[in-house]
C-alpha cells in the first residue's frame, strides 16, 4: 500500500505556478542563498522564502512537525556555534570583543569564559538565517507538489520518460518505506530490539542494524512485483508514453523562470567577484580585539 | 558510432572545457581569485573530469550488453532502490535516531542499498540507486545538495553492477581484489604521514566537535579492517560466488566513487590533497567497507531466498 505525501490542493501562490517553473525556481532560490554569507543579502532572501511559506497556505498543524524538528536543530546547531566560535573561523581572522563572561565557578581551576564577539553573533544569525531560508522552502515541496504530477514534471524538465517515471516512483515510495521501517522497528522492539542501545563492538553493532535493514529491502523487492505487472500490462517502455496530466507553461510561468534563472547568475556572478561575502557592520569593528 | 553516443561524448567534451576555460581564463588571466585552484590548475580539475569520462567509457565499451538495457523492472528497482537509499540515508544521519558513534566511525549502513541493488539488477540501476538516493536523502535532512558526493555514490552502484557484464562472475574478482589492496594501502599510507589533518565528516556538537578533530585510529585504518572484511568474505564465500562477487566489486565501487568525490573536493572546496584523502575519503570509504562487508552478503543471501520462493 502506498503512503502519500501529505499533498492538498490550496489556493496559494506555490501551487498557482506550473510545478516545473516551480522546481526550476526553487533550485535557483537554492543557487542564490548558498552564493551568499551576507546577513543583509540572506534577510532579503529569508523574507522572501517567509512570505512564499506564509502564502502557501499551509497551516502551522500541518506542518508542526517538520518545523519543530529543523528548526530545533538548526537553533541548536547556531547556539553551539556561537558558544564556541568553531565553524566560522575560514570567515574571519579577527574578532571584536562585545563582553566577556567569566562564570562564578571553576572546574579543576579552570574558570569557563564565553567571548560574545561580534563575529560570533553575525556569523551564527547568518547561518541561521540562511539554512532557515533553504529549509522553509523545502519543506513546503511535498505539501505543495501533487504527486499525480511528480512524472510529467520531471518528463517536462528534460528527462527521458523511463527516468521521469523513476523519479516519479521514488517520490512516492519514499514515504511507504518510512512507514515501512517504522512497522518493522516497532515489531524488533517487540522483541526486545533497541537501536539506541546497540551493544559490542563495531563490527557486533553493524551487524545488529541487519534486522532492520533487511526486512524492510527485501519486503519492497518482494512487493514491487505487483508494480511491475501492472506496469508490463499496460505495455510500458513500449512506445514514448503519454501522461494522464498535461502541463502547459503560462507567461506567468516563464516570468518565473527567467526571474529565478536571472538571480542565480547575478547571485553567482557576485559570488565570484567576492560580493555578498561574510559581512560585520563597519561601526562594530572599533570594539577590542578578542 | 552511432549519433547518440557522439552526442554524449561531445557534451562531456564541451562541459569539461568550459571550465578548464573558466579556470584558465578566469583564475589564471584574470586573476579572479574564486576560480584559481593553486599551482597545477590542470591536474587538479582534470580529476572531476576522469571520474565522469570513465564512468561513460564504461558503458561505451560495453553497450552492446544487456546488462545496459532498462525495462519495466529496472525502472521499478530504480525507484525503489533509490527511495530506501534516501530513507536509510535520513533516518540514520545522525538526527533521528542517535546511534552513538565508535571512535569517529558513525553507523551509517545505508551505503550497503547502492551497493546491493547495483549488483543484483545492473549498473543502471545501481548508479540511480546511488546519485538519486543520495540527493533525496539530503534533501530529506534539509542541509542542501552536494552533487559531487552524489556522483560519488552513483558510481559506487554502477561499479557493484559491473559483474553483470561478465558471463562468469568468479572472473576479475582477483584483480579487483589486487585493485582494491592497491587503493586502501594508499589511503593508510596517507594516513600515517598526515596524522593532524581533522576529519571533515565528524561533527558532534554535542561534545564541542565540528569536523575539526584529528582523524582518530580506527578511522584512518578503518579502511584496512573493512579490506580484510572483504577478503575474508571473499575467500569465506569462494562457492557463493554471488556473494563474494557482490561484496568485491561493492568494495572497488566504494574505493572509486567515494575517492572521486573526495579529490573533486580538492578543486571545489580548494582542500590540500591530504585532506582530500585522509579528512573525507578515509572517514566515509573505511567505514563504508566494513558496513559492505557484514550487511552487502546477508541482503545477497536473503535476496537469493526470495528468487527461489517466487521464482523470479
Amino acid at each position: 500500500m502506498l503512503v502519500t505525501w501529505r499533498y492538498r490542493k490550496r489556493r496559494s501562490l506555490v501551487q498557482s505556478f506550473d510545478p516545473r517553473a516551480w522546481i526550476i525556481f526553487y533550485l535557483c532560490f537554492m543557487g542564490v542563498t548558498i552564493s551568499f554569507w551576507d546577513v543583509r543579502i540572506l534577510a532579503i532572501l529569508f523574507g522572501l522564502s517567509l512570505g512564499i511559506v506564509i502564502s502557501s497556505g499551509l497551516t502551522w498543524r500541518e506542518t508542526r512537525r517538520a518545523w519543530l524538528f529543523i528548526g530545533g536543530f538548526i537553533i541548536y546547531f547556531s547556539l553551539f556555534t556561537f558558544l564556541t566560535g568553531r565553524g566560522g573561523m575560514e570567515f574571519y581572522t579577527e574578532e571584536h570583543v562585545i563582553r566577556n563572561v567569566q562564570a562564578s565557578f571553576t572546574l579543576f581551576g579552570w574558570r569557563p569564559v564565553l567571548h560574545i564577539t561580534v563575529e560570533r553573533i553575525f556569523y551564527a544569525l547568518s547561518m541561521l538565517v540562511r539554512v532557515f531560508s533553504l529549509a522553509s522552502m523545502t519543506i513546503l515541496i511535498p505539501y505543495s507538489f501533487n504527486p499525480a504530477q511528480y512524472g510529467v514534471t520531471f518528463r517536462g524538465l528534460g528527462l527521458p520518460d523511463k527516468i521521469a517515471y523513476a523519479m516519479d516512483l521514488t517520490m512516492r515510495f519514499v514515504p511507504t518505506y518510512a512507514r515501512d521501517f517504522q512497522i518493522t522497528m516497532d515489531a524488533q522492539r517487540a522483541r526486545g530490539y533497541e537501536i539506541e542501545k546497540l551493544r559490542g563492538g563495531l563490527l557486533a553493532q553493524v551487524r545488529k542494524l541487519a534486522p532492520l535493514i533487511v526486512p524492510v529491502t527485501i519486503q519492497a523487492i518482494a512487493g514491487s512485483e505487483d508494480i511491475i505487472d501492472a506496469m508490463d500490462l499496460r505495455a510500458f517502455g513500449i512506445q514514448p508514453r503519454t501522461w494522464l496530466e498535461e502541463l502547459h507553461y503560462r507567461p506567468r510561468d516563464r516570468a518565473l523562470i527567467v526571474a529565478g534563472v536571472g538571480c542565480f547568475l547575478f547571485s553567482l556572478a557576485l559570488s565570484i567577484y567576492g560580493v555578498g561575502t561574510f559581512w560585520v557592520p563597519e561601526a562594530l569593528k572599533s570594539l577590542p580585539l578578542l | 558510432m552511432d549519433r547518440k553516443m557522439l552526442g554524449v561524448i561531445l557534451t562531456l567534451i564541451i562541459v569539461f572545457a568550459f571550465f578548464l576555460g573558466l579556470v584558465y581564463v578566469g583564475g589564471n588571466m584574470l586573476g579572479v581569485e574564486r576560480l584559481q585552484t593553486g599551482e597545477r590548475p590542470l591536474l587538479r580539475f582534470a580529476f572531476v573530469g576522469i571520474g565522469l569520462v570513465a564512468a561513460f567509457l564504461v558503458y561505451a565499451f560495453t553497450k552492446e550488453n544487456k546488462a545496459w538495457v532498462v525495462g519495466t523492472r529496472e525502472v521499478v528497482y530504480m525507484a525503489i532502490g533509490a527511495a530506501l537509499y534516501a530513507v536509510f540515508s535520513y533516518l540514520f544521519n545522525g538526527t533521528v535516531f542517535v546511534v552513538p558513534s565508535v571512535s569517529q566511525v558513525a553507523l551509517r549502513p545505508a551505503i550497503c542499498i547502492p551497493m546491493f541493488f547495483g549488483f543484483a539488477f545492473g549498473p543502471v540501476v545501481g548508479f540511480f540507486t546511488g546519485a538519486v538516493g543520495n540527493m533525496v536523502g539530503d534533501a530529506l535532512t534539509g542541509f542542501g545538495l552536494y552533487p559531487q558526493w552524489s556522483v560519488g555514490n552513483g558510481l559506487i552502484g554502477l561499479i557493484a553492477g559491473i559483474p553483470m557484464l561478465f558471463a562468469d562472475k568468479k572472473k576479475s574478482l582477483d584483480t579487483v581484489l589486487i585493485v582494491g589492496a592497491i587503493l586502501a594501502a594508499i589511503g593508510t599510507l596517507f594516513f600515517f604521514l598526515f596524522r593532524t589533518v581533522p576529519n571533515t565528516l565528524f561533527y558532534d556538537p554535542a561534545n564541542n566537535i565540528f569536523g575539526d578533530q584529528p582523524v582518530s585510529l580506527l578511522v584512518g585504518l578503518s579502511i584496512v579492517v573493512g579490506f580484510v572484511l572483504v577478503l575474508i568474505v571473499r575467500f569465506a564465500f569462494g562457492k557463493n560466488i554471488d556473494v563474494a562477487a557482490a561484496v568485491t566489486w561493492g568494495m572497488l565501487g566504494n574505493l572509486i566513487g567515494l575517492g572521486f568525490a573526495a579529490l573533486s573536493d580538492i578543486w571545489i572546496n580548494g582542500y590540500p590533497l591530504p585532506v582530500a584523502i585522509v579528512g573525507e575519503f578515509l572517514p566515509s570509504a573505511g567505514p563504508n567497507l566494513i558496513f559492505a562487508a557484514i550487511l552487502v552478503p546477508i541482503l545477497v543471501i536473503a535476496y537469493k531466498g526470495l528468487q527461489r520462493q517466487t521464482g523470479r
